[in-house]
């Protein structure tokens, strides 16, 4: 059964982005919302672990957010607008949202 | 598509406008929304007594509207309600509390409702946290 992790505290204030990476399953994704796009701040060392896992990792990350942070969206991954976001929640069995 | 939607945090918070907005959307998608509950600091966006500045988005008064229009089932939590000073005209009686600020759209009720909406929908989106 495939999740989709919603997580949306920074990275950089708790471990909630570790935990959510080491039990994410095989058909499982990442969304990235609020100031959990913090993640993709350009030689931190959280985007270096996001990037070691590129390979299989389905990563997507809310539009509106990155644009507020002045973010870039990485290449590997998957910039989504809110219409996106409900065929996300769809598109898996289950969301997971790390409150 | 179903979806029951729970949001966690108040109205200032940003993840109560992704809720909204991932409300909106999905409705615009042609989905239906089975219930909308509102738990824990999420019951104040359901007070009618919220005062947002002139710049800002007033969540309240936009779930308000969203909830009307569509004519939904918006359910405050009595529980995490009545100890948020968040009361209806029913609870301000009982507890002789000097103010009421919480009207229709809003409903006051028990985590049944949510129970019971998770079991009617095809999907349970959470929203909460910052």
């Amino acid at each position: 059964m495939s999740t989709l992790h919603v997580l949306s505290h920074s990275p950089f204030s708790d471990t909630r982005l570790g935990s959510c990476l080491r039990i994410l399953g095989t058909d499982d994704a990442l969304l990235l919302c609020g100031d959990a796009v913090y993640a993709l701040q350009p030689h931190s060392s959280i985007l270096k672990t996001l990037e070691a896992k590129s390979d299989t990792l389905k990563l997507f990350v809310l539009e509106e957010d990155l644009l507020a942070r002045n973010l870039e969206c990485l290449p590997w991954a998957t910039c989504v607008d809110y219409p996106r976001f409900v065929e996300l929640s769809i598109h898996y069995d289950k969301v997971n949202s790390w409150l | 598509m179903k979806f029951a939607i729970a949001l966690y945090s108040a109205a200032h918070s940003p993840s109560s406008r992704r809720a909204l907005r991932f409300a909106e959307a999905a409705l615009a998608s042609g989905h239906e929304i089975v219930r909308l509950f509102f738990y824990q600091d999420g019951v104040h966006n359901a007070s009618s007594n919220v005062v947002t500045p002139q710049d800002e988005q007033d969540l309240t008064q936009q779930w308000a509207a969203f909830v009307s229009h569509h004519q939904l089932d918006g359910v405050v939590c009595i529980a995490a309600a009545l100890r948020r000073g968040v009361l209806n005209e029913d609870e301000a009686a009982r507890y002789q509390r000097p103010a009421v600020n919480l009207k229709a759209p809003w409903e006051l009720s028990g985590l049944g409702q949510l129970h019971d909406a998770i079991q009617s929908a095809d999907r349970l989106i959470c929203f909460g946290g910052p």
